[in-house]
Order: C-alpha cells, then sequence, then structure tokens
C-alpha cells in the first residue's frame, strides 16, 4: 500500500478517535430512551413474531410419543409402541389437564381432532395396561390414519410455519408440499387485499381534497391562511375515537346526513352508511386529511413565487405554468403525505370496528377478533407478522424518500 | 427631510419610447404607496437602470413592467399601447429574476428551450435555438445538467439564456448579480452589456450597487421611498448630484450644512457654521436661506498648493484620523466648526500628519456643489 | 379573490371553483367535530338535528356514574405517568441526537419514530403477549410503559425541532463563564427550549389520554381508561352520554391545542 494511503488512513483513525467520547456522550443520552424502546416496544414486538412461530404444545404434551414416531416410516400405520407411548402421555396431559391444550393445537390442522384427543384422554385414563393400538383404533378409526400421524410428527419442531401459512391462504398437506387453501377457509389475503385497497382509497381521497387546500393556505393572505391552518389542525388534535363517534353518529340512518340528503331530495329512501364500507372511506378520509394536507403545504410554501412568475414571463400560460413548473415540484410532499396516509390508513382498527359491517374489518380487526375471541394467539400474532412487514416495507419506502427526519407535527 | 426634487425626463423622444410609465402609483395595502406618481420613458435599445436602496420600490416597478403586480393607479405603454390588463404571458418580456427562478425539475437545456414551446418553435428548430442561447452564455456542454448541479454563475448565465431565447425586444433583470461574489460580478456586468448592445436589446435593470449601475448603464433612475430622485447618465449622475440623497448614495460624499449668502453668476457664496465662506456651483437650487449644504466628493479634496488660485476654495482643518491605503490616503479632517471632512489624497502627495495638527485643504468651486437640505 | 386584474374569464371561474372546493373540504374537516356538542345537550335520547329541547341531563349522568368518574381517573393518572416518562426520556434522546458527533442518527431516528409507524394493534397485541409473561397485563405499570413508548416520538420530534433552531453557542458561553455542564444545562439550554419540551409534553399527554387500542387490551375493569369505556359504550349500545363524553373531550383536545398554539407562534406563509 502507498504511504499516502496510509497516512490518509492513520488520519481518519485519529479523526474517529478523536471524536469517540463526543459520540460516547451523546450516545449516552439517547441510550435511555433506546433501552425503554427496546424493552417496552421492540421486545414486544419480537415476542409478537416468535408467537406466530412457536409451536409448543405437541412436544410439550407428546414427548414419547413424538420419540416413539422417530422410527415410524410415514406411510404405514404406526406399531404398538407408538400407541403405548401416545397413551403414557396422555396419561400425564390428563393429570395436568394440559389435554385440551393439545386438542385445539392439533384441531386447526386435522379437524375434529379436538374431541378425539379429549376422548382418547378420557379412555386412556380408565386404561392400565396395553395392548393400546387396539383399543385406540377401535375408539375411533383415525387414530389408524397415517395422515394425521404424520401432522403430528411435524408438529413435534419447535418452530412452525402453519400459521404464518395460514395468515397468506396456504397450508401444508400431510405430505410437506405447501398448497393454497380452498373455499371459504381461504380468507386472510381477501382481507389483506381490502386493508390494501381501502388504505389506497383512503390514501387517494385525502390527496384529492388535501392538494388544494394545501395550495390555497399558500396564496392565502395570511390573516385567512392561519384561520384555515387551525381548520386542518384541531381535528388533528381532536381524539381519534371522538372523532369516529362523530362519523357514527352522522351516519346513522336517522342521522344528520341522511337528514340532509332527505331535504334535499337527493335521495327518497334513507340510505345504509353506518356498518358500510362507504362509511368507514368517508370517515377515514376525514381523519387522515390532515396528514396529507401538512407535507404537502409544507413543500408548497418552499416553492418561490418566482417560479410561476418566470414560468408565465418565458410565455406560458396558467395551467400551462400550474401543471409543468408548479405541480411537478410539489411532488416530494405528495409523496411524503400519500404514503404516512396509507402507512397509518393499513393498522386502522378502531374506525372500521365501529363504522364498519362486518364485510369491512381490516387486517387489525381480525387480530384482535383471534386474540379475544378465538385464542387463536398464533394466528393473530401470524397476522400481525404480515400487517408489520406491509408497514415496514412501506415505511422503508418512506425513509428512503422521505427520511424519517422530516415528520413534522403541523 | 425632503428628496422629492426630481428631474423630469423631457428630453425623451416619444417615438423612440418602448416602455412609458404614466403616473403610476402603487400600493399593497390600499394605505402606503410604496410607488409614488412614476413617470419614466425607456427608450429601444437604451440600457436603463433603477438604482437604489432596499424598499425604494424597484422591485415593485419591474413586476409591474412584467405583468406580475397591477399599478394601482396610472399607465403602463408598451410600444404606445396600455398593458396594464395583459397577462404576463402575452407581454413577450425577458424577464432575470432575483434568485434566477430555474426550474429545478429540468435540465438546462429544458429550461431554455420552456419560452419556445409557446412560440410554437419545436424539434429541431427548437434544439437549434438551445443550442445558440446556451453557446452565447458559453455553456454548451451543459446542457443535460440540472440547475442545482450548477455553479451560482453558471444558473445566472442560465438564466439570462433563458431570457433571451426568444428574442424579446425588452429584458428585464431584478438584481441579476446579487448573489455572485465580486470578481463573477464584474465579469457578468461586462457580459451582461456586451449582449445588450450586440443584440439591441432594450433592458430594464434593476441594482442597488451603484458601481454595477455606472459600469452598466446608458442612464440611470435612482429610486428613494418610491420615487425616483434622479435620471440621468452615470457622470451627470455622479458629477451633479440633483440632491442631497443623490449626492450621498452614489459615491462617497462630505456633506457639509451652511447658508446661502448669495448669488455670482452661475456660483452661490456659502457661509459654514464657523464663518468660513465658500464658493459653489448650484444652478439648480431656488431660493436663500439656511437650511442648505455643500456637497464635496473626498476625491475632490487636496493637500493646499502654492499660491491662491481663483477657481478653487481653500479652508483649514485638525487632522483627526489618517489612513495609509496603499494608493490614496484618507485624512479625517475637523473643519468648519466641529463638522468631519474626509479628504481622499493621492499616494504621491500624502505625508504624515499627527493628529491634531493643521491641515490647509483645497478643493474645486465647481465640485463644490449646493443642495437643498 | 388574490387574482391579478387581467385574469381571464376561464381563470376567475377555475378560481372560484377551487375556493368553493377548499371551503367545503375545510367544512368537511371542522364540522364533524362540532356535530357532537349539540347531541350532548339534547332532551331527547336521538341523534337528530336540529335539538328540539336542550338539557344537561347527559352530562348529570356522566358526573353521576361511578364508572364514567373512575374511567377518568384512570386516564388522568396513566396520561400523566406517562407525560412525565415520555417527556424525560424523549428530551434526552433529543438533546443527544441534535448533537453533531451522534453515531447512525438515520438509524436511530428512524427506530424512535417507529412507535408512530407500527400498527396500533401490533403494538396491542404485542404488549399484551410479552407483558403479559411478567404479570403486567391487566396493571396501570403496563399501560404506562405502553403509552409511554407510544407517545416518545413526539417528544422527540419536537424537542428535535426546537433544538435545531437553538444556539449551541449559548451553551459554549455559558460554560465560558464557569458553569458546570448540568447547570448550563439547567439554567442555559433547557429554559430556551422549554417551548418544545412542554409541545412535546402536550402531545404525550394527549396521545396516551386518548388511546384507545392498547388500553382495549391491557386493562381490566379496574384500569378502564376513559376512551375504553367510551369504545364498549358505542360497541354495545351508542347512548348519549357518550356524547357528553365526548364533547368533554373535545373540550380538552381544544384546551390543548390552544395551549400548543400559545407556545409556538406559527409560522404561516
Ligand atoms: N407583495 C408585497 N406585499 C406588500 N408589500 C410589499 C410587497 N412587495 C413589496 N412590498 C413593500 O413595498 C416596498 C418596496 O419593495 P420593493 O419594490 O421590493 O423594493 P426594492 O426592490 O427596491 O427593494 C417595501 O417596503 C416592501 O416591504
Ligand atoms: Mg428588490
Amino acid at each position: 500500500m502507498a504511504v499516502a494511503d496510509m497516512d490518509r488512513i492513520n488520519v481518519f483513525m485519529a479523526v474517529r478517535r478523536a471524536e469517540k467520547p463526543a459520540r460516547r456522550a451523546a450516545l449516552s443520552l439517547a441510550l435511555p430512551l433506546i433501552v425503554f424502546l427496546v424493552v417496552a416496544f421492540v421486545a414486544p414486538i419480537l415476542y409478537l413474531l416468535v408467537t406466530a412461530v412457536g409451536n409448543p404444545e405437541t412436544r410439550q404434551v407428546l414427548p414419547r410419543t413424538l420419540g416413539a414416531l422417530e422410527t415410524w416410516d410415514g406411510v404405514s400405520v404406526p406399531d404398538e409402541p407408538v400407541y403405548a407411548a401416545l397413551a403414557a402421555d396422555l396419561k400425564v396431559a390428563k393429570d395436568n389437564s394440559t389435554a385440551a391444550l393439545l386438542g385445539k393445537r392439533l384441531n386447526y390442522e386435522i379437524s375434529g381432532m379436538r374431541s378425539r384427543v379429549l376422548a382418547a384422554a378420557r379412555m386412556v385414563e380408565r386404561l392400565d395396561t396395553g395392548p393400546y393400538k387396539q383399543k385406540f383404533l377401535e375408539l375411533n378409526k383415525d387414530w389408524g390414519s397415517p395422515e394425521s400421524w404424520a401432522i403430528i410428527k411435524r408438529n413435534g419442531t419447535s418452530l412452525t410455519p402453519y400459521y404464518l401459512l395460514t395468515a397468506l391462504d396456504l397450508q401444508q398437506a400431510p405430505n410437506g408440499s405447501v398448497e393454497r387453501v380452498q373455499g371459504d377457509q381461504a380468507i386472510f389475503l381477501d382481507v389483506l387485499a381490502r386493508t390494501l385497497f381501502v388504505a389506497g382509497l383512503v390514501t387517494l381521497f385525502t390527496l384529492i381534497l388535501g392538494y388544494p387546500v394545501a395550495y390555497v393556505l399558500t396564496i392565502a393572505p395570511k390573516a385567512i391562511a392561519g384561520i384555515m391552518m387551525l381548520m386542518v389542525l384541531l381535528p388533528l388534535w381532536t381524539s381519534l375515537l371522538v372523532r369516529t363517534t362523530a362519523w357514527v353518529v352522522l351516519l346513522q340512518s336517522d342521522g344528520v346526513i341522511n337528514d340532509v340528503l332527505m331535504a334535499l331530495h337527493l335521495t327518497s329512501d334513507r340510505l345504509q352508511l353506518i356498518f358500510t364500507r362507504a362509511g368507514t372511506v368517508i370517515a377515514m378520509t376525514h381523519i387522515q386529511l390532515p396528514f396529507t394536507i401538512l407535507p404537502i403545504y409544507s413543500v408548497m410554501r418552499s416553492i418561490p413565487a418566482t417560479q410561476l412568475r418566470a414560468a408565465r414571463s418565458l410565455g406560458a400560460p396558467p395551467s400551462s405554468a400550474f401543471w409543468r413548473i408548479y405541480a411537478p415540484q410539489t411532488l416530494p410532499g405528495v409523496v411524503a403525505g400519500c404514503l404516512m396516509t396509507f402507512i397509518l390508513s393499513l393498522g386502522y382498527y378502531i374506525t372500521p370496528a365501529l363504522v364498519g359491517g362486518p364485510r369491512d374489518q381490516m387486517v387489525s380487526n381480525f387480530i384482535s377478533v383471534y386474540i379475544n375471541r378465538d385464542l387463536n394467539w398464533g394466528l393473530a400474532a401470524a397476522l400481525g407478522v404480515v400487517l408489520l412487514v406491509v408497514t415496514l416495507a412501506i415505511y422503508l419506502l418512506f425513509l428512503r424518500l422521505v427520511g424519517a427526519d422530516k415528520i413534522k407535527l403541523g | 427631510m425632503n428628496f422629492s426634487k426630481r428631474i423630469s425626463p423631457a428630453t425623451d423622444n416619444p417615438v423612440d419610447a418602448l416602455v412609458r410609465f404614466e403616473d403610476v402609483k402603487k400600493s399593497y395595502d390600499g394605505i402606503n404607496f410604496v410607488v409614488k406618481d412614476l413617470n419614466l420613458t425607456v427608450s429601444r435599445g437604451e440600457f436603463l437602470t433603477m438604482l437604489g436602496p432596499s424598499g425604494s420600490g424597484k422591485t415593485t416597478t419591474l413586476m409591474m413592467l412584467g405583468g406580475f403586480e397591477q399599478p394601482t393607479l396610472g399607465h403602463i405603454l408598451l410600444d404606445n399601447r396600455p398593458v396594464e390588463r395583459l397577462p404576463p404571458e402575452t407581454r413577450n418580456i425577458g424577464f432575470v429574476f432575483q434568485n434566477y427562478a430555474l426550474f429545478p425539475h429540468m435540465t438546462v437545456a429544458e429550461n431554455v428551450a420552456f419560452p419556445l414551446r409557446y412560440r410554437g418553435i419545436t424539434g429541431i428548430a427548437a434544439r437549434e435555438r438551445v443550442r445558440q442561447a446556451l453557446g452565447r452564455v458559453n455553456l454548451e456542454a451543459l446542457g443535460d445538467r440540472r440547475p442545482a448541479q450548477l455553479s451560482g454563475g453558471q444558473q445566472q448565465r442560465v438564466a439570462l439564456a433563458r431570457a433571451l431565447v426568444f428574442e424579446p425586444s425588452l429584458v428585464l433583470m431584478d438584481e441579476p448579480l446579487g448573489a455572485l461574489d465580486k470578481q463573477l460580478r464584474e465579469r457578468m456586468q461586462i457580459e451582461i452589456k456586451q449582449l445588450q448592445t450586440s443584440l439591441g436589446i432594450t433592458m430594464v435593470y434593476v441594482t442597488h450597487d451603484q458601481s454595477e449601475a455606472l459600469t452598466m448603464s446608458d442612464r440611470i433612475a435612482v429610486f428613494h421611498d418610491g420615487r425616483i430622485q434622479q435620471l440621468a447618465d452615470p457622470a451627470t449622475l455622479y458629477n451633479e448630484p440633483a440632491n442631497r440623497f443623490v449626492a450621498s448614495f452614489i459615491g462617497e460624499n462630505n456633506s457639509l450644512s451652511c447658508t446661502l449668502l448669495a448669488r455670482e453668476g452661475g456660483l452661490a457664496v456659502v457661509r459654514m457654521a464657523d464663518g468660513t465662506t465658500l464658493k459653489a456651483a448650484g444652478t439648480n437650487v431656488s431660493g436663500t436661506g439656511t437650511d442648505m449644504s455643500i456637497s464635496i466628493r473626498p476625491e475632490n479634496i487636496s493637500l493646499a498648493g502654492e499660491g491662491v488660485r481663483a477657481d478653487l476654495n481653500r479652508f483649514i482643518g485638525k487632522a483627526r484620523d489618517v489612513f495609509f491605503l496603499g494608493d490614496h490616503m484618507r485624512l479625517s479632517i475637523e473643519a468648519f466648526g466641529g463638522q468631519l471632512v474626509t479628504a481622499r489624497i493621492p499616494a504621491r502627495q500624502a505625508r504624515h500628519f499627527a493628529s491634531g495638527a493643521d491641515v490647509v485643504l483645497e478643493c474645486g468651486i465647481s465640485e463644490c456643489r449646493l443642495l437643498e437640505v | 379573490m388574490w387574482l391579478p386584474s387581467y385574469a381571464t374569464p376561464s381563470e376567475r371561474l377555475m378560481r372560484t371553483l377551487v375556493m368553493a372546493f377548499v371551503i367545503a373540504v375545510l367544512l368537511f374537516l371542522v364540522a364533524p367535530l362540532f356535530i357532537i356538542v349539540p347531541l350532548s345537550f339534547s332532551k331527547d335520547p336521538f341523534f337528530t338535528l336540529p335539538v328540539k329541547e336542550y338539557s344537561l341531563r347527559w352530562y348529570a349522568d356522566f358526573f353521576g356514574n361511578a364508572r364514567w368518574m373512575n374511567a377518568i381517573f384512570n386516564s388522568a393518572v396513566a396520561a400523566v405517568m406517562t407525560t412525565i416518562l415520555a417527556t424525560t426520556l424523549g428530551t434526552l434522546a433529543a438533546l443527544g441526537i441534535s448533537r453533531p458527533n451522534f453515531p447512525a442518527r438515520r438509524l436511530i431516528m428512524a427506530l424512535l419514530i417507529s412507535p408512530m409507524i407500527v400498527p396500533i394493534v401490533i403494538v396491542a397485541v404485542g404488549s399484551y403477549l410479552f407483558f403479559g409473561q411478567f404479570g403486567l397485563t391487566n396493571t396501570r405499570t403496563g399501560l404506562v410503559l405502553a403509552h409511554t413508548a407510544l407517545a416518545t416520538p413526539f417528544v422527540v420530534i419536537t424537542v428535535t425541532a426546537t433544538l435545531s433552531t437553538y444556539d449551541t453557542n449559548l451553551t459554549r458561553a455559558a460554560l465560558s463563564l464557569g458553569a458546570s455542564p448540568s447547570s448550563a444545562f439547567f439554567r442555559v439550554t433547557l429554559p430556551n427550549i422549554m417551548p418544545g419540551v412542554i409541545s412535546g409534553a402536550i402531545f404525550a399527554f394527549a396521545t396516551s389520554f386518548d388511546e384507545v387500542v392498547v388500553a382495549l387490551f391491557m386493562t381490566a375493569a379496574e384500569q378502564r381508561t376513559l376512551p375504553v369505556q367510551m369504545f364498549s359504550g358505542i360497541r354495545d349500545q351508542i347512548n348519549p352520554t357518550i356524547m357528553a363524553a365526548a364533547t368533554l373531550l373535545l373540550a380538552l383536545s381544544i384546551v390543548l391545542f390552544a395551549m400548543l398554539a400559545l407556545l409556538t407562534p406559527r409560522r404561516v406563509k
């Protein structure tokens, strides 16, 4: 290596060394928050990821069975030792009342498994000695099905792709190959598409409604612009729940909007607005509008007035000056505002829950249902992972195109 | 103070007039006038500069001519047609803005081609015109760059090329060199002047830099407080300022209060605060009285020589500060009862003066100008 | 309005249309907020306008009900605790990030801002599952921890914005005059960035006080907050007492907003 290069590297290293205390001091100020966020924010999300692939039930409840299955060829009906191990495991499970847990888990992949496991657990409690195989097959001939055994054996691993596959409408056949879920079981891609669609629609509407507002904000006289700004910021400040409540009231079939429509003779019958997709999109557009307006306004404000003047002095008529000179320069604001609104719209929960109908629920609402009603944490977590991945992908796009330091609060 | 005295440009030939402002007044808020009673004629082919301190209404005047602001009262005629109601894009005026207003999302070539498409020039013809325009400002090679990739001077040239490419007969420039460093500014002054003469363009140029105005202009309109204080060619402006504002704004100036005693022929006899009498030129000042001043430029004061001459004023002062500046010496003298007078003595005359030493000075009578305060 | 006199008729028409459109959008933004106010003062339990007879019965209902009162108390306690924690952590971090030699600024800023970005349900479910491991679900501590994580980005953003206009030479001057680093901070830096810190605190308070989803997952009946109480109310059977609660929340938002507006003279234009 040339001496000059060595010198340059030495200088570089010396600079790094000299700056080290200052860097450390700066970092140490941010460290408490970083640590806090890692513990109270990142760890819960990581835990969610783990829950989405975690598979503890079979391993915990059927350790002996899984051991015995190791030598099984995967195609024939297993031999007596497997059934004996199963009986021993279920006896312990009955004592620890973990059989229901196992039944619930296996039931996700083999329908009817819940009652089969519980019935078998009750049976083995009464049995003292083998041979067990015959007894199991008498209890339910499906205990002899190699497919069932294949799935049990597969679930002996500590991690499972099952929930993530389900969240994407995929499943693993007993032979291990991944295939598309058919029929009315396949709902989650629909939900994801619906979420993306609603978020896109809301983004589009906020852009159409917000762009002219941002423009007029930049050209209005100070006093009027001040009042307009207040009208944009006040909704932003009002609790999301209050705004959603307002829309619940407004959209009622005997509510104000229907009253107005009837009074104007725009409709003859009261419209169903509450619990509809349209209602959801209207309310979400209302809530997201300031998020789209503010970044556009802040970019528009930085465009010098001379840009339009220059265009016109060079011969461009007003509309051409606007579309060829002004609009392209507002693009960074449009991108920032739209990405922000799209990201936030993806995660909506309250508004679809209160204003939407059953067919308007978004990914967030399904996550909540699987946690609270079905107690299927794995699937809830997997849906969360899907939502998170989509959101973070767009957040990364936002960071690339706009930058985290450009986020402003009104 | 009252700087309102105006020399009207009665000499202009209306046939040659390209631009006329007729009693133009402008107010933004309906209360204060930022342009008061503007009458101005710009002749074809002329380089006219509006010179004045910041806030004096120069930009406003230019914007009205360009069509971006409307006169509150009065008329603006372009080629003898009133244009107040014409939108900017139909006026066919080249405009170079203060910060250039280059379109950041277009390349240099696209910027320059922009006005052509509205004049029906496209394709090869347009490309040829763009090449030519960029050639005129020595930027042929940079057509594909974005404005942000250019230096300040290069951006300035692009703005120039863009304003000239459609061959307007009138070009307006609002402090086009304000953002450049001194050296570059001086080079651009010459280039712009050359372009203007060679293309035969009529130019209305705004600046607050007096040396720029003096270098480039055929005529200069000095703006202050929304009014033209004086409209004249650079030499007249410098040598015969119409009032105290012009005298102090253009070049360095000693402004000394005095009382007018009498008139003798074309000259005025004045008494200074300490009783000294001086003679001064001042044909355009009427009346007599106490509220007068004479203005003397520092470079017109020299150390008194041998003998007394009839065409010189001679006076005595005490040296206060002496600075040697290479090619000249700056002498700060207390004279006329405590007023500070600055003199600029050529280096070959330079001598050392102790602070407080008596100094005898003289200056040409024709270079002492009587002005109303 | 705001058009030059040479504007063509089509330009004028266009401008008029844009103005009408913008006014309509601004009404769309603001009107729904205030629709709940008259309804909360109505004597009838219907949600129709105009209100026929006014009364305070729903407010009496609200303030007379132990559940609502308890919810307000819970919200206030959680919000105050969140505000203290988030403002302290966020201000410190902003001070660090604003230093010129902060390492990996973009990456860390992206992390600090991410609680604003991650869907709220994911935070809620993650907190519910993770804090459950330590017995922190259905406790106020768990709720405050989660809310603090959500609130810190606002503090970081507002304080960083204020610090960007703070002249570091002020601190240097204080040090050169003999102040210790800590007294330079408390007597010179902090007073100067106070508006940003207080704005951040107000944002943090509002974030916690208004938050529903995390609170839904992380609280049982005893810790139930005002928004959760409202949410369940709307879900079951929307009633006018909720209008009274919503009106009070709206009033609180306006008060906080006004405080913020007074703190930061807004530069429109
Ligand atoms: N758009 C405007 N609205 C209100 N006042 C203005 C506007 N533009 C300029 N002014 C005022 O008019 C006066 C003259 O300004 P300007 O023409 O820009 O002066 P100059 O270009 O000589 O510096 C100043 O006092 C300025 O504040
Ligand atoms: Mg100006």
